[in-house]
């Protein structure tokens, strides 16, 4: 814990005490404290469900605490909301960001505060000018008319950082600033967090990745199970210290990867061409786990989606098991053994709203009728015990799916295509946003996949994940394949972390 | 838990006393309304309904003696239903107002226990007959219906007279009226048709073309009075007729209609006959906007609208059905019941055409 | 872990989630109680045996309002839809002289195809169902005139009448069929394999699809089921009437689309409850039905029903709220 001064009160921009919070019968967060100097990168972190994200939105005024104060800038704070927080100092930026794609970059970073004539008439030339200085001074490659939806993730991200800082905030939250950045947008956003840094800006970091932790941050804040467990300087403490004091154990190892037995080929793909990928031809076996690397948006999840049959295939062939198959739908694709978990989950893995049984059976359905009806009695003791084998943390299985946090929502997505028993099951960025206990089960649970015979094909934007647990790597370069990494050159260290981003970025 | 209870709770006593409110709020209005109005009003529509019954009544005999009383179910009260066509026409409107005050008063000064209020039709067939259902349970002794259409409203009036109530039918008949209502007060709306037709006849004795804009097809109401008009129309052959747009008894399409016809035909369209003087005057004003004021527009109704035109001077004439004479014939019915005295089973109200010489009669 | 805190919190839980869910049976019950102090005769087994009979046509159409809100949509076909059955019927049966069972048939069959005509185009073109059954409804509703030829067709078969004057084990034959149909659309919602596609389409139609849903057949058996349902309403409605005609049906969507909300239908879609539904239902025929006992003016009464519906979805909300 870190030292408090002497005449304390001036040395933290923000200090919060003895905070709790319940959620019905819950309690979130249990007698929490949090000290952040100015200027100083906070780092926050904990596994999903540790209760970093409630803390933050209370500070940000989504949720008010049951008990506790909070000081910010040496005044009792507290706020109504978001914009509430805005105007007294503290901007948050949201891991997923929801930004109106049809607002201007002006309108986007003067929402809420629009330059006017008289009450109601927007001045659109004195707030562009003043957007155009703002995003001057962030060499921001755009001008200020430019609309939200032309801007890659990145960027609308950076826009939202412009806005908090433009509307003077000396504290920004950030929720996994990089969790959908590749590696040449992350160094552009540690720049800049450096440089707003140096402004005596605090910036409070939530992340799940210890690499840029240690690069960026310099202090920690630890919480586990919505109590606070340790704050200390990043220089003081090691990695494995840190992920003990997180998952309250020791990790032993980072990747569980178990050598299979590599059986027969199970899937071919032969000069696949579609939107975003060309001529991509690679097989795959029965045990394997095949990687697929690259820079986001370079082909490798373009290539899955339509070999899942998400996105039409222009040209090629693909063969399961020897045999020629086309996949029209997903249904076709599903029916044939081959399942997907899409990158994005929220849009693409889960019904929220609905239970978890009904997310986990909804492929699976056609197998469970008895006549016309489901034979839910079967329904509710098969999603059962694929839920515990994949050691789903939820109260029931009748709650519905929002209720769970990242990492057990992800697992419920792998659980619905588990219990399809695949022959193929695609995994794009399994572990993303998942904290890092439920990360290293979902590691297991692919090698447990891929001992019972199983193909398994990862993507992967996390150099040492995909180089900790595939037999195989494929290196995408805009659209097709680049190289070709195996384990046996891993392990001998001939292909290091280099020499895979060499070749994503075009090299031989 | 406890909290949740508590919400549930406070949100059912907000809602007993919307209940409660509306319903005292109702009973609050009743002892408002003078006497003398009323029994004037009904006075003078005896008078003018003995001198019109020569027309045509049914096989039934023109009178009746009441039997028991009006007391039909024997429960000691006398209690009246009402179901109404509907609230929102203007034309309904008066009628609707007059019930409420007349059954308010007799309630009042004891002629009658109770009513039900005013039971909204909707202008629909089907909830007709669940209003009825309504005045079944109710207990009612005798009830006032103004159907909403003449076949389909029929077993609504069937119903209430298989209970053994005696039902009333006024402004418009339906098909088994004649066999199992106790009396009929309305109106024929052929005879309507015919003076729409006749005034055209009459204001444009040169001929030309004209448009007749219909009400919603399939109500009785616009299938007599577009009888009552080609009737006189067919002996014309002068006039021609270019276009029955679907007119749903909306002014607004009426005049749309009109500005269509005004462009299609230039100065060769005359007349613009409608099946009410909502769309007639919309017509008319759409014809003046268009410097047209020499087409002649007419409709039958009698609502307050047209009528001002008409004293205005912007509208040549309209047809006035006397709605509240019919209700009131209807409620005389009830009183002649319940003093065991005879009455008149089929009151026929005759319509009025009202031109600037007599407006003021009706405009209030 | 799953076994350990569900035994811990299993009761606690399903209570919670049935109130989540069937709250609205609330303000059912105090609605009744309510009414029932007020006017006596509300309390009685023929008033109730009226608004189950009267509630019957809503129902219908409820149901297949109901699945299509919860698809995301909406069904403004019905009204029209009744119409069109009702015309159908009407010069089947009278002007043909058809055997009222091959009637009733045809015109289920005409009702269906609407709907099967509302669902392809909604499903295949991806066109807003808003748009898509406003314009429908205009077509069905002008053939149904011209069938018709816009008079009213009275129908004289006690065979057709009897389906609503009728009685089954004592009961009326619209009670019957309001029970059968609830039955039914129960199990398709909640037991079978449609039922579960159309709360993942309308929950997040991408997540559907990735899972091997076909948005096209989930939406087109939902509008094609919604079209069938209207049918039935409309076979209730005429053999009530006794007469078919075009002008039927106006404005019956809003009452459905009320049940549904009433009922827990979320309009972003992939939440319902049939029973939720039915209690809506029911909600709606009592406000009719008590207030017109009571003596409530009728100028009143659409104001009551406005506040008991906004009244009743915040009551619903506040209750989910505290679930989540």
């Amino acid at each position: 814990m870190l030292e408090k001064n002497t005449d304390g009160k001036n040395e933290y921009i923000l200090q919060c005490e003895g905070i709790s919070k319940a959620f019905g019968g819950t309690q979130a967060l249990k007698d929490v404290q949090l000290h952040v100097k100015p200027g100083e990168v906070h780092a926050l972190m904990g596994e999903n469900g540790a209760g970093k994200s409630t803390l933050m939105k209370i500070v940000i005024g989504l949720h008010k605490q049951d008990k506790g104060t909070i000081t910010f800038e040496g005044k009792p704070y507290q706020v109504k909301g978001p914009v509430d927080a805005i105007n007294a100092g503290i901007a948050m930026i949201h891991q997923e960001l929801n930004p109106e794609p049809h607002l201007s970059i002006a309108d986007s970073i003067f929402l809420k505060r629009e330059d006017t004539v008289g009450k109601f008439f927007l001045n659109k030339k004195k707030q562009n000018e003043r957007a155009g200085e703002i995003l001057k001074q962030f060499n921001f490659p755009y001008g200020p008319k430019t609309l939200i939806k032309e801007l890659t993730l990145a960027q609308v991200q950076m826009v939202e950082i412009i806005k908090a800082v433009s509307s003077d905030a000396r504290m920004i939250i950030m929720d996994e600033p990089t969790s959908s950045l590749d590696s040449e947008e992350t160094d552009h956003l540690f720049r800049v967090i450096r440089e707003l840094k140096a402004k005596g800006v605090a910036i409070i970091y939530i992340s799940h990745r210890m690499d840029e932790i240690f690069q960026i941050c310099d202090t920690v804040s630890v919480f586990r199970d919505g109590m606070f467990i340790t704050s200390a300087p990043l220089a003081q403490i090691s990695r494995d210290e840190l992920i003990s004091k997180m998952v309250g154990r020791k990790v032993e190892n980072v990747f569980p990867k178990v050598d299979c037995k590599i059986g027969d080929v199970v899937f071919k793909a032969e000069n696949l061409c579609g939107k975003g990928f060309k001529d991509i031809s690679f097989e795959v076996h029965a045990g394997e786990i095949l990687g697929l690397s690259g820079l986001v948006g370079s082909g490798r999840s373009e290539t899955m989606r339509a070999i899942f049959g998400l996105d039409p295939i222009t040209s090629g062939k693909m063969y399961l098991e020897g045999k020629e198959i086309k996949n029209k739908n997903p249904r076709s694709a599903i029916n044939k053994g081959i399942c997907m978990v899409n990158e994005d989950r929220k849009n693409f893995g889960l019904c929220l709203l609905r239970s978890l049984r009904e997310n986990i059976s909804l492929p699976n359905l056609p197998k469970k009728q008895r006549g016309i009806l489901i034979n839910q009695r079967r329904e509710i003791k098969e999603c059962e015990e694929v839920a515990k084998q994949l050691t789903v943390k939820a109260a029931s299985i009748e709650h519905e799916a929002f209720s769970l946090s990242g990492g057990n929502q992800q697992k419920v997505v792998i659980a619905k295509w588990i219990m399809a028993n695949p022959k193929l099951l695609i995994l794009d960025e399994p572990t993303r946003g998942v904290d890092v206990g439920a990360k290293s089960e979902i590691h297991s649970l692919m090698c447990q996949f891929a001992a019972k015979g199983m193909a398994i094909i990862m993507i992967s934007s996390e150099l040492p994940e995909i180089m900790g647990m595939s037999d195989r790597i494929l290196i995408y370069h805009e659209g097709s394949i680049n190289g070709e990494v195996t384990r046996a050159e891993i392990l001998d260290s001939t292909a290091t972390e280099e020499v895979i981003l060499a070749k994503a970025f075009g090299g031989k | 838990m406890i909290i949740m209870m508590k919400k549930v709770l406070a949100i059912a006593l907000a809602m007993t006393m919307t209940f409660g409110l509306v319903a005292c709020g109702n009973s609050k209005t009743e002892p408002a309304t003078p006497a003398e109005t009323t029994t004037e009003e009904t006075t003078t529509e005896e008078a003018t309904t003995e001198e019109t019954t020569t027309e045509e009544t049914t096989a039934e005999e023109a009178t009746q003696q009441a039997a028991a009383g009006a007391d039909v179910n024997g429960d000691g009260k006398v209690i009246v239903g009402y179901i109404s066509k509907n609230l929102t026409d203007p034309f309904h409107a008066p009628i609707n107002e007059y019930a409420e005050k007349t059954l308010n008063q007799m309630k009042s000064d004891g002629t009658i226990d109770d009513w039900t209020g005013i039971l909204d039709g909707e202008t629909d067939p089907n909830k007709q007959i669940d209003r009825a259902d309504e005045c079944i349970t109710k207990g009612c002794d005798a009830v006032i219906i103004l159907p909403a259409e003449s076949e389909a409203s029929d077993p609504a009036v069937t119903k209430l007279a298989d209970a053994g109530i005696n039902v009333i039918v006024v402004n418009s008949k339906t098909v088994s009226t004649d066999e199992r209502a106790i009396a009929y007060c309305g109106s024929n709306d052929v005879e309507a048709g015919k003076m729409l037709g006749e005034w055209v006849v009459k204001n444009v004795p040169d001929g030309g073309k004209y448009i007749h804009c219909t009400g919603i097809l399939g109500n009785s109401a616009q299938i007599d009075r577009g009888q009552g008009i080609a009737e006189v129309m067919s002996a014309h052959p002068e006039f021609e007729l270019v276009g029955e747009p679907d007119t749903q008894w909306s002014g607004d399409k009426a005049a749309n209609a009109t500005t269509d016809a005004i462009a299609q035909y230039g100065d060769e369209l005359v007349a613009v006959i409608c099946d009410n003087d909502d769309m007639s005057s919309a017509a008319q004003r759409a014809a003046n906007d268009a410097g047209r004021s020499d087409i002649v527009c007419v409709g039958v109704d009698g609502n307050q609208n047209p009528l001002q035109m008409v004293k205005d001077g912007d509208l040549g004439a309209t047809v006035l059905q006397d709605g509240v004479g019919q209700v009131a014939a209807g409620i005389d019915v009830i009183t002649a019941l319940i003093n065991g005295e005879e009455f008149d089973s089929a009151p026929v109200i005759p319509f009025v055409l009202v031109t600037k010489d007599n407006v003021d009669e009706y405009l209030n | 872990m799953l076994g350990k805190i569900k035994a811990k919190s299993a009761h606690n839980d399903s209570l919670r989630m049935l109130m989540g869910k069937y709250g609205i049976g609330i303000v059912l019950l105090i609605m009744m109680v309510v009414i029932g102090i007020m006017e006596p005769a509300f309390a009685t087994s023929n008033n109730f045996i009226n608004v189950a009979t009267q509630v019957a046509i809503n129902g219908m159409i409820s149901y297949g309002m109901c699945l299509a809100i919860t698809t995301g949509g909406i069904d403004l076909a019905v009204g029209a839809q009744l119409a069109l059955t009702s015309c159908v019927l009407g010069v089947t049966i009278t002007n043909s002289g058809m055997n009222v069972w091959v009637s009733c048939f045809i015109a289920l069959l005409v009702a269906t195809l609407f709907g099967l005509l509302n669902g392809v185009l909604i499903a295949k073109f991806n066109m807003f169902p808003f748009v898509v059954t406003l314009s429908t409804q205009l077509i069905i509703r002008g053939l149904s005139q011209v069938i018709s030829g816009g008079k009213a067709i009275s129908l004289t078969s006690d065979v057709f009448k009897n389906i609503y004057s009728g009685k089954f084990l004592g009961m009326p034959i619209p009670i019957v069929i309001l029970i059968i149909i609830t039955i039914i659309m129960y199990l398709l919602l909640h037991w079978t394999k449609f039922g579960r596609y159309v709360f993942a389409v309308g929950g997040n139609v991408n997540a559907a699809i990735a899972s091997g849903v076909s948005e096209f057949w989930t939406k087109v058996g939902v509008y094609t089921v919604s079209g069938f349902l209207a049918g039935v309403a409309a076979i209730i409605f005429t053999a009530k009437t006794g007469s078919a005609q075009s002008n039927i049906g106006i404005g019956y969507e809003t009452d459905a689309v009320a049940a549904c909300v009433l009922g827990g239908t979320s309009f972003a879609g992939g939440i319902a409850t049939i029973p939720g539904v039915l209690m809506g239902i029911f909600i709606i025929g009592f406000i009719y039905n008590g207030m017109n006992l009571i003596g409530v003016s009728s100028y009143y009464q659409s104001i009551v029903k406005g506040c008991v519906i906004i009244g009743a979805v915040l009551l619903d909300m506040v209750m989910n709220k505290r679930n989540r």
